[in-house]
């Protein structure tokens, strides 16, 4: 499959203004401001192909948001280059724009105090969306995420996970290419979101949409990503495929204690480092230990130490 | 202690922003004060009296009036936020009376808002044109007890709207409308003086010259000796009246509140 | 045509919004007719007194009020959007425009409309157009009733462009709000008269600066031939109606450069 995004060395640095305090400060800070510099994307590139389902993960201020920005055209690089689809999205803006689709969790496009259908009927008009094509995505959507019962109702009626169902629809009915959901299953139920991601899957396989997906759930990125980008502090940290990560780090393995006194503790050891028949020895000699229980890693706690600084990434395990 | 300073920050933040309501609040009132002097120029022709009224009272009067009626601004929508949010009854379990706490509160607002747009508009005034000095020390004296009594029957009448909301869902409606009645009637852009006379005839039973003609005409000594007692008495009256209007309205909303359970 | 079938459904929909809160969106209407009327009254009472205002009697006077009144219904309706433009930054409602593959400007033009002001505003103009237009003398044939479409649009596209200069401003410093109010309204505040009676320095901030006279004033002389009109070039009143054109366009130009800006700088 040919690639569909080409990002190279972008880059992309903030001011900031520094506060300043007292009435004539402010004032003076209107006419000469004071600037720190926080580098938000500090060098990323990445390839992604047709029809792939990336997962893109950081810690909150990591970057995610300013390189989805970027990627969508609503930010220019400092410098490096972003190509999705033969186009550059901040330069060719009109044209790009039709070919993708645009769901901010945290930011809802539904006109609050209507039906959802009138939103949805706008979107026809904006992206020009032919009726035929319009209707069938319509009645195939609502279908798909169980939609019949609650379109006719004003928006501001609606539960979070049926807005966000209603966010995602609006952002799909023009049948784009290219999908990027930021963090679509935020603040929603178990039911929710196993139904989004049904979605989202059904998606990526049956019109082949390349969807980057961003969110803090890492349920979300085991059961819908095939592969994962993290983002730390404006870098990428990792780039594979999550069977990969898991397998990189079966040798970290986490045990849980338990005292005598109903007191638990989670040691976590390296195998490599200390074969696991010490690490028995050494738990064994302690005498107040009551039970313990080996738990194999999850993702959860890959990321958590990854983000957390207790495992290095090193070239190698980058997955490139 | 970090929730504390998080609250220190914040309460720096909106004194801020004030300051630069109140430095805008002062832009505002120039600028009408200037548009306004000059429609009275216009008007007057360069005639030295109309009505035997000079070009410098009615400016005078318009410089005060309009001056006292920014510096008398509050927030109209209090009580009626407080009853949408049910924090009304909150209020009634604290050992102070709620409508003084609020006079009180609203007196602190407006003596700010003297200092800080009245007295600024005033100087620019000065400077900008001719105005007339006050008649003489004690009628400024009385001028000064004067404004006060007619702080109050404006207060009194923007109560006794608020107190609907009791009953009504949204008062702002009304409040507006009634902003727009006592800025007419009582003379604020057009003194009275020069209003028709019928609306002259009418206004005589209304509290709306109470409000700022009666303080005006004490300061440019039309009204003199013991009439300016009078004058006061007939304020007094009318606090009165709207007091007890006040009074009954709100006992029977606070009854339908306790009864209804808002 | 595709700008006109989203115009109507944007309008649709700001239309049934308002259906939701059909008592709140009349007590609003009502309250913005009132409070708008407030000076109008005041003028009204004044000139019964006084007469003439440097020889604009009242009907003319309220002609003159008709025109300012007329053009911000369509003003606030047309620009709604941008009068809240900061806000539509910060909360990052402007990036979804960004993402839709239409003009940015077009998109918070048809975006919304405030129908309440839009009637408040509109009612009180037409009724002091009809109550005036009949009594200040003007002869309504082809000429003249063009040259006062051609003003209203003028008129209309003249305070469209201030809103669109004032928004672009947000690009650059965020707080900048309430200075555009103060600047906007208090402006506007000078414009219900006829320009004449202020000094030197008002009337030149009025016709080169925010220029507001050519929103009502000049248009009004142009129909009224009112003798303080030799203070200024003939010129002017003919040249009201194009006035709105420069402007928008130069509103607009700005208007592109700082959209570069901040998709290239960043919020």
């Amino acid at each position: 499959m040919e690639n569909i995004i080409e990002v190279k060395n972008i880059k992309r640095y903030y001011k900031i203004a520094k506060e300043e305090k007292g009435f004539w400060a402010s004032l003076k800070s209107l006419v000469n401001k004071k600037y720190e510099i926080k580098k938000a994307v500090d060098d990323i590139s990445f390839e992604i192909k047709k029809g792939e389902i990336t997962g893109f993960i950081g810690k909150n201020g990591a970057g995610k948001s300013t390189t989805i920005k970027m990627l969508s055209g609503i930010l220019y690089p400092d410098s490096g280059t972003v190509k999705i689809d033969g186009y550059i999205p901040y330069k060719q803006r009109k044209q790009y724009v039709k070919n993708i689709g645009v769901v901010f969790g945290q930011k809802s496009q539904l006109h609050w105090d209507l039906p959802l259908i009138e939103s949805f009927e706008l979107m026809k008009y904006i992206y020009k969306i032919p009726k035929k094509v319009y209707e069938e995505n319509l009645k195939k959507f609502v279908e798909l995420l169980d939609m019949e019962d609650f379109i006719n109702q004003p928006v501001r009626q609606l539960s979070l996970g049926q807005r966000m169902r209603g966010d995602i629809v609006a952002a799909l009915l023009h049948s784009p290419k290219l999908v990027f959901l930021d963090e679509p299953t935020i603040g929603l139920d178990v039911v929710a979101k196993e139904k989004i991601r049904e979605f989202i899957k059904y998606m990526n396989k049956n019109e082949q949409t390349t969807i980057i997906f961003t969110t803090h759930d890492m349920q979300d990125i085991e059961k819908v990503c095939e592969r994962l980008i993290i983002i730390d502090q404006g870098k990428k940290v990792y780039d594979g495929t999550i069977a990969e990560i898991k397998n990189k780090y079966s040798n970290i393995k986490n045990i849980e204690v338990m005292y005598e006194d109903g007191s638990k503790e989670m040691k976590t050891f390296d195998i490599n480092k200390i074969p696991m028949n010490q690490v028995m020895e050494k738990l064994f000699t302690e005498e107040s230990i009551k039970d313990i229980s080996i738990c194999e890693p999850e993702i959860d706690g890959i990321i958590r130490d990854i983000y957390e600084g207790k495992i290095e990434l090193n070239a190698d395990t980058k997955g490139e | 202690m970090r929730t504390y300073v998080e609250f220190a920050i914040k309460k720096f933040q909106n004194k801020m922003a004030y300051r630069l309501e109140f430095f805008m609040g002062i832009v505002n009132t120039i600028i009408t004060i200037v548009v306004y002097l000059c429609i009275y120029k216009a008007l007057y022709e360069g005639k030295a009296e109309v009505d035997g009224i000079s070009y410098a009272m009615t400016a005078t009067s318009f410089v005060i009036s309009l001056g006292l009626s920014n510096a008398f601004h509050f927030n109209e929508m209090f009580i009626q936020d407080k009853i949408h949010d049910g924090s009304i009854t909150n209020e009634f379990l604290k050992p102070v009376n709620f409508v003084f706490r609020l006079l009180w509160e609203n007196i602190g607002e407006g003596l700010f808002r003297v200092v800080f747009n009245f007295l600024p508009a005033v100087v620019f005034a000065c400077f900008y044109t001719k105005l007339c000095a006050p008649y003489s020390m004690g009628n400024f004296i009385i001028m000064l007890i004067s404004v006060a009594l007619g702080y109050l029957v404006l207060w009194l009448l923007s109560l006794i709207i608020q107190v609907l909301s009791f009953w009504l869902f949204s008062v702002w409606g009304i409040m507006t409308i009634k902003n727009v009645i006592v800025n007419i009637l009582s003379g604020v852009f057009l003194p009275l003086w020069f209003m028709p006379d019928i609306i002259k005839k009418i206004i005589v039973f209304t509290p709306f010259e109470s409000i700022y003609f009666t303080p005006i005409r004490i300061y440019l000594g039309e009204v003199t000796g013991m009439e300016m007692l009078s004058k006061l008495s007939l304020q007094l009256m009318w606090i009165g009246i709207l007091g007890g209007m006040a009074g009954v309205l709100w006992s029977k909303g606070v009854k339908k509140l306790v009864v209804q359970g808002g | 045509m595709g700008e006109l079938r989203t115009m109507m459904q944007m309008l649709k929909m700001s239309f049934l919004t308002r259906l939701e809160y059909r008592v709140d969106t009349l007590v609003a209407t009502t309250a913005v007719f009132v409070r708008e009327s407030m000076n109008i009254i005041v003028i009204y009472l004044a000139l019964l007194k006084f007469d003439k205002i440097n020889d604009w009697n009242v009907d003319e006077m309220l002609f003159l009020f008709s025109i300012l009144f007329v053009t911000y219904a369509f003003v606030v309706s047309i620009f709604a959007d941008l009068r809240h433009f900061s806000d539509m930054i910060r909360g990052g409602r402007f990036d979804r425009l960004v993402i839709r593959p239409r003009g940015l400007l077009i998109q918070l033009i048809l975006n919304n409309a405030d129908l309440m002001a839009s009637a408040g505003h509109g009612t009180l103009g037409i009724i002091l157009f009809i109550v005036s237009a009949g009594r200040v003398g003007i002869v309504w044939n082809a000429t003249t009733i063009m040259y006062y479409v051609g003003a209203i649009i003028g008129g209309i596209l003249i305070q469209g462009g201030m809103f669109i200069f004032f928004s672009s401003l947000c690009f650059y410093f965020v707080e900048l709000e309430s200075v555009r109010e103060i600047l906007y309204w208090n402006m506007r505040k000078f414009a219900g008269y006829p320009i004449s009676i202020y000094s030197k320095l008002i009337q030149g901030l009025m016709i080169y600066v925010v220029p507001f006279a050519f929103v009502n004033y000049f248009p009004a002389q142009y129909l009224l031939r009112k003798p303080d009109m030799a203070n200024y070039n003939e010129l002017y009143m003919y040249i009201a109606p194009l006035v709105g054109v420069v402007v928008y366009a130069l509103a607009y130009v700005f208007w592109r450069i700082s959209v570069k800006r901040y998709t290239s700088t960043g919020n």
